[in-house]
């Protein structure tokens, strides 16, 4: 079964999770993305055999109420409401997984976007409770990412610096 | 037309002259014919311009320069992987299919391209902006990519210091001694030099 993506009720979600959206999933199937300096968050309900993935693309929402999937801090809640939605959970145990927070081009200073993203989120999460149990982040590269909705098994793959699961 | 169109549109013409000036400094370095078409010049949502470079799995070659000043944002020349090492071929005169991979040399010849491209296209747009407005654009050196299409467009958008919805995009096709190549420009301004360039209008200025 598959949850609608925020922002979208009445449309089955894509295998892809656009930009600032959320797919969530359960039983069987993969969520798929591809991230530069955003983060894919992971939410693995292992008992309930559901994921549910964020593509997050800012650190924060600063008030904003529109797209909750593309600010760290409004990504984990909605995240985790819809994986509660989906398994009909209130009470869903899960574990997070990260990738992404790259710094593809580094022409600036100060800390990069995708570090911002990394940290923002790592912070919610622990204040959340939520055990972080692998992550892929940082360095230059772009990731593409591949969620096997049942067993919360996260493929990376990259252009150049090869293929690995967390 | 609107106001908005009209300022749309001269912004749009100075990309068009930055094209043709391109098209002409990459033909002089190479010594043969160049060119450069802007295709498109569009405001987008940011999901829409994920793609402007490709959204398949397979990986893409380029370079990017940032630009700061009277004009900020990301300056992207990018191609197909197979389609950079044919460049890397013609720029450093090697039989067709030799260049199988990117080493130092290969690298090194798109990133002269990027180089030259990116500040002919930077000069035809100063000129645009006028004289006291103009010599405040710098370009940084151009940096070689080798990575998936859509994370390098993100990391592009993201790197601009806005949270915009939308972003401007000068998509531009550029061929090589007919039809043997195809790579795409596109320039990412930042949401403020976007704003003060549509507020202040633009024009196509003498040649630089």
């Amino acid at each position: 079964m598959t949850a609608p993506a925020a922002g979208s009720p009445a449309s089955p979600p894509p295998d892809s999770i656009p930009i600032g959206e959320i797919g969530v999933a359960q039983g069987c199937g993969v969520l798929r993305m591809l991230v530069g300096s955003c983060v894919a968050l992971v939410l693995h309900a292992a008992h309930h055999r559901a994921c549910g993935v964020a593509h997050v693309m800012l650190p924060a929402s600063t008030g904003r109420r529109t797209s909750p999937g593309k600010y760290a801090d409004t990504a984990v809640a909605e995240t985790l409401r819809l994986l509660q939605e989906v398994t009909q959970d209130p009470d869903v145990s899960c574990t997070a997984k990260l990738v992404g927070g790259a710094a593809m081009f580094a022409f600036r200073g100060g800390v990069p976007i995708g570090e911002q993203n990394v940290t923002a989120i790592e912070r919610i999460l622990g204040e959340r409770g939520i055990e972080i149990v692998g992550r892929d982040c940082g360095g230059g590269h772009g990731r593409r990412v591949i969620v096997d909705v049942a067993t919360g098994a996260v493929t990376v793959a990259t252009a150049e610096h090869g293929t690995q699961t967390l | 037309m609107t106001g908005a169109d009209h300022d749309h549109e001269r912004f749009a013409a100075a990309f068009h002259r930055g094209a043709e000036d391109a098209s002409a400094a990459l033909a002089t370095w190479l010594d043969r014919p160049v060119t450069l078409v802007v295709e498109r010049f569009v405001s987008l949502p940011i999901v829409a311009a994920l793609a402007a470079l490709g959204s398949g799995e397979e990986p893409i070659c380029g370079c990017a320069m940032r630009i700061t000043g009277a004009v900020s944002g990301v300056l992207l020349l990018a191609a197909a992987d197979r389609a950079g090492l044919a460049l890397a071929e013609t720029l450093l005169e090697r039989p067709e299919g030799s260049c199988t991979s990117w080493g130092e040399l290969e690298r090194s010849a798109v990133i002269e391209t990027a180089n030259i491209v990116g500040c002919a296209y930077l000069n035809a747009i100063c000129a645009a902006l006028g004289p006291e407005r103009a010599d405040g654009i710098l370009p940084s050196p151009p940096i070689f990519l080798r990575d998936y299409p859509e994370p390098v467009m993100e990391a592009a958008l993201l790197e601009q210091p806005t949270a915009a919805d939308t972003v401007l995009l000068a998509q531009t096709g550029f061929v090589i001694d007919g039809a043997s190549f195809r790579c795409g420009l596109v320039f990412v301004p930042d949401a403020a030099s976007l704003a003060a360039l549509v507020n202040d209008g633009v024009e196509p200025g003498p040649r630089p």
